[in-house]
């Protein structure tokens, strides 16, 4: 392969996968920008979203699944968090964080009960299921698909954010909750809703992510700390800073993976590491 | 020599300048009170005082020694202790082990694993002397964080103290007292004072406190000092007034 | 006095426990003991100085493959290779303490966790020494030195892992009752005082986390001559996360609950996973509905019960019932 055709696939493919960590990312950031935790179950829910995409796809195809899986891992989400979220909002983080863990813990079990310990496999939707040229070299259809449709959300996302009303909320309520309470908006559900949506989103990508990768119990721990990298480089809370942490670290992953694999997780250890110390509140961020 | 020298210290955050080339002598055995309206810079020069920012200009001498930018923990071993506006304690431990705490840091050096007996002991009596004198030992042994206001500030104060400083800055000592609970602060803080013949830093927003325990009065305004003195002359300083002394 | 006297009924029961228990149990008790061990020592890290760490499955595993591996290809004796291998456990966890406490709060935790998934990685693809995903087997358990066969029989083990236990224990109370340890838990109950008092907490941290993750590998070394083997399921974040649900189950900054906490998750996971295979679930279950309802655990609960509050438990019961 020629280096540029090299270069090429490569990009795209680390845009494709860029997309998927996007979708990882963003989610726990919005959550962390309005409620002031981390979501240590977030990765639990981009594996759940994998599995139900997985069941969803058998009954009624890929785009089903596609529809159906985050919905219902947003929803799963809201109950988590009305649940058992909203009793911790007067203790300390270390609450927070522990509850999370247990989630994780509670969701990676049902998960293998509900679908066995073996990785499972998802065939990605038959117009996309091909090759295309890039460059003279054959590159998956789906890989592009991902790589664009994870540029589309972003696009989307931004404009809610911007535009709608709700997106105002949203970010008011990051800002100032106590201000967007006095003002009468019931920050609570504002919460319950951004949750939600931020677990649909991970959900989104678990869907998205399970033709790729074999969905397996394993990932869970991987995930939350890929989410978390994504976070901090970009800075917690930080929209912008998700998608540039999803691109960055998708990047590191993909050239690093084909220069020196196997030492992936070390440097990403590393990356974290940095960041944290340089600058604890992310490159975009504002919090620490 | 001042025990406490500040020059031309500044702190700026981005546009906003919170400390204005700050200067100030602090003789020792003074009670120097910081006055000011909100928003002054009267915190942002503690903080600066005691390391916890770093100025953008200027520098810290304390005893002589420029003590610019050390870490908080370093200038504090060198016998400066201070109270926060926002009471800071241990609420989980009793008061007693609140202040055992602040007086086992006088020997902070040490890790302690063996010998800790005779450190606790010690401690311990430092401890309750200072929640003696400052008529805390009835509840010396409830959890710091279920006593009162009141007995809070007062027991911070107390860690303060077991340290043995040197220097003593008080954050806004009787912020949320009672008048009662202010006047018996005041009543122990000035007898405490004169004996130990202490050097305080006495933020105050109350101006009958100041009265009472102060020699000498600083007054800041949008982070610059605008007059400093004795109080009399404080009093009759027509900038000062003009400040805000008239909403005492 | 009450409370060495208690140590003593215990110690004494659990001494004469070979006389009473089947094989069966003796196993279970002895890994309970174990896994106590190994709980007791995050106590250290969650309960007295609230470093949250998620990757304690780190120092187990390393504990148990580094004793695994010296008792495999050295001739060492395994009174030997367990100390050996925990020493440098505690060691490594210095450098591994100053890296994590570098960040607070949760970055700190997901430091930790993320030092635990690299053990994790490094185990599983490291094969020749490591063995890769199939791991070590056939740990012998050495005896010596000096033909000293005592602890090498059934029995024998679970006197040693006893004693080991009862020793780490007693070092971990002294510690925690020490002025170190006051300052451990001044750094839990408001670390920024602790600094503004004059303490450099970053040096206490890295300390405690030396001694915890030290202890926890000790309990490693115990159990690979115990089971005889040593695998990657040791460094997986499940094992991390039994672990922290055993110290908040059985009670934090307690010391002996998290032990409790230990036997407890063991014996109920036995006997669950005789009915059902969701007991996993079960216990994250229980960690949740503990740590939102019952935060001072099981201990906690009992101290309050039978014995004066400690001044911290009145404090957390106070807060927890004025909310």
């Amino acid at each position: 392969m020629s280096i540029p055709a090299f270069l090429v696939t490569e990009s795209v493919n680390a845009l494709s996968q860029a997309a998927l960590l996007f979708f990882l990312g963003v989610g726990l950031t919005l959550i962390f920008g309005i409620m002031r935790i981390v979501n240590f179950a977030h990765g639990t829910f981009y594996m759940l979203g994998a599995f139900i995409g997985y069941s969803a796809a058998r009954l009624g195809g890929f785009w089903f699944a596609l529809a159906v899986a985050p919905i219902a891992v947003g929803i799963a989400g809201m109950l988590f968090e009305l649940g058992l979220l909203r009793r911790l909002y007067r203790r300390d983080e270390s609450a927070f964080l522990m509850v999370t863990f247990g989630m994780a813990l509670v969701l990676t079990d049902l998960i293998r009960l509900g679908w066995g310990p073996e990785a499972l496999q998802v065939e990605p939707p038959g117009a996309f299921s091909g090759v295309v040229m890039l460059m003279g070299e054959p590159f998956p259809t789906y890989r592009l698909f991902l790589a664009v449709s994870g540029g589309v959300v972003a696009l989307v996302i931004w404009q809610f954010l911007e535009r709608t009303r709700f997106g105002l909320l949203i970010r008011a309520t990051s800002q100032n909750a106590e201000m967007v309470h006095a003002l009468g908006v019931d920050v609570n559900l504002v919460r319950s809703a951004v949750f939600g949506i931020g677990c649909g989103l991970a959900g989104v990508g678990g869907v998205l992510a399970a033709p790729l990768v074999t969905a397996s119990i394993g990932m869970a721990a991987t995930m939350i700390i890929d989410a978390f990298v994504i976070v901090i480089i970009g800075g917690m809370g930080s929209f912008p800073g998700s998608l540039l942490g999803a691109v960055l670290v998708a990047f590191v992953q993909v050239f690093g993976e084909y220069y020196l694999p196997d030492l992936a997780l070390a440097f990403m250890y590393l990356v974290m590491l940095l960041v944290l110390v340089v600058r604890p509140g992310g490159l975009l961020g504002r919090e620490a | 020599m001042a025990l406490l020298e500040l020059d031309e210290l500044t702190c700026r955050f981005g546009g906003l300048v919170a400390v204005d080339r700050v200067s100030m002598r602090v003789e020792a055995g003074e009670v120097r009170a910081v006055i000011g309206p909100n928003g002054a810079g009267k915190s942002t020069l503690f903080n600066l005082i005691t390391g916890v920012r770093r100025p953008s200009r200027g520098r810290v001498r304390f005893a002589g020694q420029d003590v610019t930018g050390l870490p908080p923990a370093r200038i504090c071993q060198r016998g400066v202790a201070r109270t926060f506006q926002l009471t800071a304690l241990f609420p989980g431990m009793s008061a007693r082990e609140n202040v055992r705490l602040a007086a086992q840091a006088r020997e902070a050096r040490r890790w302690q694993f063996y010998g800790g007996a005779a450190v606790f002991a010690r401690a311990e009596e430092r401890a309750d002397a200072v929640l003696e004198r400052l008529g805390l030992t009835a509840i010396a042994n409830r959890p710091a964080g279920t006593l009162s206001h009141g007995d809070q500030r007062l027991l911070e104060v107390a860690m303060a103290l077991a340290q043995e400083p040197r220097l003593l800055l008080l954050d806004e000592p009787t912020q949320g007292l009672s008048v009662e609970e202010t006047a018996q602060a005041v009543a122990m803080l000035s007898g405490l004072l004169a004996e130990e013949s202490m050097t305080v830093l006495l933020v105050e927003h109350d101006m009958e406190v100041v009265f009472r325990l102060a020699h000498r009065i600083t007054v800041m305004h949008r982070g610059a000092v605008i007059a400093d003195g004795t109080v009399e002359a404080v009093r009759q300083d027509e900038a000062v007034q003009q400040a805000y002394l008239g909403a005492a | 006095m009450r409370n060495l006297y208690a140590l003593a009924v215990a110690g004494i029961l659990l001494a004469l426990a070979p006389l009473a228990l089947p094989t069966y149990g003796m196993t279970l008790l002895t890994e309970a003991l174990i896994l106590g061990l190994l709980a007791m020592s995050l106590d250290l890290m969650v309960g007295y100085t609230r470093l949250i760490s998620f990757g304690h499955a780190a120092a187990y595993g390393f504990g148990a493959y580094a004793c695994g591996w010296l008792l495999l290809h050295t001739s060492l004796p395994m009174l030997a290779a367990i100390p050996i291998a925990a020493a440098m456990a505690g060691l490594i966890a210095i450098g591994v303490g100053w890296v994590c406490t570098q960040a607070s709060g949760v970055s700190f935790s997901m430091l930790t966790l993320a030092f635990a998934q690299l053990l994790y990685a490094v185990a599983y693809k490291w094969t020749s020494v490591t063995g890769g995903s199939d791991g070590l087997a056939g740990i012998p358990r050495r005896p010596g030195p000096f033909g000293l066969h005592l602890f090498a029989t059934r029995d024998g083990f679970y006197y040693l892992v006893l004693a080991v236990l009862l020793a780490a224990f007693l070092f971990c109370r002294a510690l925690v009752s020490s002025p170190f340890g006051a300052v451990l838990r001044g750094v839990r109950e408001n670390e920024a005082k602790t600094r503004a008092l004059g303490y450099n907490t970053r040096l206490y941290k890295i300390a405690v986390v030396a001694v915890s993750y030290g202890f926890g590998a000790l309990a490693g070394a115990l159990y690979a001559p115990f089971a005889g083997f040593a695998n990657t399921e040791l460094l997986f974040w499940l094992l991390s996360g039994q672990v922290l649900i055993m110290v908040i189950v059985g009670g934090t900054g307690t010391l002996v609950g998290p032990i409790l906490g230990a036997g407890f998750f063991l014996v109920v996971q036995h006997q669950l996973s005789n009915y059902t295979e969701a007991w996993a679930l079960f216990f994250g279950l229980i960690f949740i509905a503990f740590v939102i309802l019952a935060p001072e655990g099981i201990w906690g609960f009992i101290r309050t019960r039978f014995r004066r509050a400690a001044p911290e438990t009145e404090y957390r019961r106070g807060v927890a019932g004025a909310r």
